[in-house]
This record gives structure tokens, sequence and C-alpha cells, in this order.
């Protein structure tokens, strides 16, 4: 159904709108539905009209029955944690299983998981008039631009991830500020990239422009 | 729980779904926003987009729609039994203002799980036509639930 001309008319906003509700309650086909959860990130706009069309359909929650869930704690902490033997923040290597569920609890419903001011440097991309720092602290990669400055005007920097043998997989636009975003340290050997793309980032998925700076972790 | 073992029927998969829910959760909890709305709706929509990405790319792997097994799956007593109260009441409302396959096909998607590939075959009709069909069903209910 890609590319498919919708059979009703439609302005953008409301082009926009439907397809946010088609992405909501699902029926879309993955392709259309990996393009969409990219947008997501990076068009505040979009994102806005998914979260209104999930509290619209919210009532349709009280449909799915509840179901006990079995002891999963483990496994999320596998998945969270994945290198138990390095040692950690002083914060993660005492808490216990209890403290962490309970912090889990907490963190979602109350406040915001801790932020470590200063998380240590992954990688530094660099060229003669630019640079961008990233640092990683196990759950989030922030990236700053420490020199040059942002793209031209109709254009946007837009950082990437390579896994070896892989397809690039985008991480975030940098635009003004620094970024941040919810992704785990990326082990050493995999690249790092930025490339120039027109604004609101590339528009197939993959990078389109220059590719202006690189660098391998752990290199 | 009962989000992922509706939509994707196999209580493996499902366990194993909502281990990545909650690390989800952990890893993104900073981007939910209390003022919007509350915090069930949000691990919801989170467990939702999960199982949606699982059942279409076990969809795409397949090849193959499993139609018939959504079929089975059916409740279309569930609407009525829905309280006529507060917002389950509304959406409840809104939904009899659609021609009921059409009210079958949103709430089919939305609760199962099911594509446009699948709801075309289930109600027999072309791909393109379910598209329109839902498509107006949605601008229907937006009107109706934003009143």
């Amino acid at each position: 159904m890609t590319g498919t001309p919708t059979p009703l008319p439609a302005t953008p906003s409301d082009e926009d709108d439907l397809l946010a509700a088609e992405f909501v309650i699902g029926v879309q086909d993955m392709e259309t539905r990996a393009r969409l959860e990219d947008r997501q990130k990076r068009d505040p706009g979009f994102a806005g009209s998914v979260s209104d069309w999930e509290y619209r359909l919210d009532g349709l929650n009280d449909e799915f029955a509840s179901a006990p869930a079995p002891d999963l704690l483990a496994g999320i902490e596998a998945r969270l944690f994945p290198v138990a033997t390095k040692p950690r923040r002083g914060w993660f290597g005492i808490a216990g299983a209890s403290v962490l569920a309970a912090s889990l609890l907490l963190a979602v419903f109350f406040t915001y998981p801790p932020a470590p001011p200063q998380a240590p440097v992954l990688a530094t991309l660099a060229a003669a008039d630019l640079a961008y720092e990233v640092r990683s602290d196990g759950e989030t990669l922030q990236v700053i631009r420490i020199a040059g400055a942002p793209a031209a005007a109709g254009q946007v920097h837009e950082l990437w991830v390579i896994a070896p043998d892989a397809a690039p997989v985008s991480l975030g636009l940098l635009a003004g500020g620094p970024l941040e975003i919810a992704y785990p340290t990326p082990p050493a050997g995999w690249l790092l990239a930025v490339s120039v793309e027109p604004t609101g980032g590339s528009p197939t998925g993959a990078p389109t422009g220059p590719v202006i700076l690189t660098a391998e972790i752990g290199a | 729980m009962g989000v992922l073992l509706r939509m994707l029927k196999d209580r493996a998969e499902a366990e194993d779904a909502l281990q990545e829910v909650f690390t989800r959760v952990w890893l993104r909890a900073g981007r939910f926003d209390p003022d919007k709305g509350r915090g069930m709706t949000w691990l919801i929509a989170v467990a939702r987009n999960l199982a949606l990405d699982l059942l279409r790319i076990r969809t795409d792997e397949q090849a193959e729609p499993d139609a018939a097994e959504a079929i089975v799956d059916q409740t279309p007593t569930a609407e009525r039994r829905m309280i006529a109260l507060g917002e389950a009441g509304r959406v409840s409302a809104c939904f009899e203002q659609l021609e009921p396959s059409k009210a079958d096909a949103v709430r089919g998607a939305y609760l199962s799980g099911l594509s446009y590939i699948d709801l075309a075959a289930r109600h027999d009709v072309p791909l393109n036509t379910m598209r329109t069909w839902l498509r107006r069903s949605l601008i229907s209910l937006k009107e109706c639930l934003d009143q």
C-alpha cells in the first residue's frame, strides 16, 4: 500500500493525521510502520498526532483482558544491563533486584531516570571545521557539537550508527542544540557517521547526502 | 500482558515481548509526559506498538496472513460488555455510529493487530476499498470523539 494514492481528498495535514491514525490502530505494513516510527522521533507535530490518537482510542484498551505476568525481572535486568561484570556507576552496582524493581516503577510513574551530568566520551567525530562529541552512559547517547556550525539553511546534519556489514540506522538529527538518544553503548568496531540531509532528515531512511564525518567506536 | 497475549496469541512470545516492553519503558521514561495522559495509556501504547511490529515481521516472514486464526479469535460481544460510562462509553457510543462491519474492522485492527491485508481478506474487499472504509471510519470517529 506504500505509494498508493489516498482515495480520499485530503490536505497534507489531514493526510498526516490519517497516517497517524492508521499507525496507531496498526494496519500498515512493516515498511510503512518503520518509516513512521522514525518520523515520530524527529517530527514533533506528527508525534503529537500519534499521541492524540492513542488517547482518543484509549477507551478500547478496556477490552484487553488483564493477564498475570510471570516473574521476568531477571530477564529484564539482563536486557537493560547486558555487561554485568563491567564496573558500573555505584548507583547500579549496589542496587539489589528489589531496589531496582522499585526504582523502575518509580522512574516510570513519578520521575525521570537519573541522568549523570557527564557521561564518558564514546567517540569524537571531527573534521577541519566541524566536530561532534558523543558521550554514552550505557542508556543514552548525548551528542554535542564542540566545533564548527550547524548545517546551512535547508539542510541538517543526521547522525547514523552502522554495525559491521549492516545498513546505517538513523539516530537522529543534529540541529541546533545537543541531541539525546535512548540508545545503548554501541560496541567497538561499530561506526558513527554524520551526513548532510535536507531539513527534516533523510527522506529514504538511508543517508542521501554526503557523509562528512565518521568515527569508529573504540578506535 | 493481556495486550500481548491477545495480539501475539503465543505465550512464550508474549512473555519475551513483555520483557522488551519493560526494557523500552525504562529507556524511554524521559519521553513520558505526565501532563498529557495516564501512565497506563502510555504503557499500553508501548506494548501495542511492539506487538504490531512483531506481527508485521512475522507476516512478512510467512508471506501468508493468518486470517483464519484471526476470525476465530473475534469477540463481537466485547463491545456490548463495555459499560456506557466515561471514556470507554464514549468510544463505544462513537463506534455504534459506524456501520457494524466497519466498526468491526477498526476494532479488529486495534485489538487483534490485523493489517490492511488481513482486513481486506476477512471482509472480502480489495485492499484500496478497505483502506477507504477505514479512513472514512477514522475520520468519523475523530469527529465523534473530539466533540
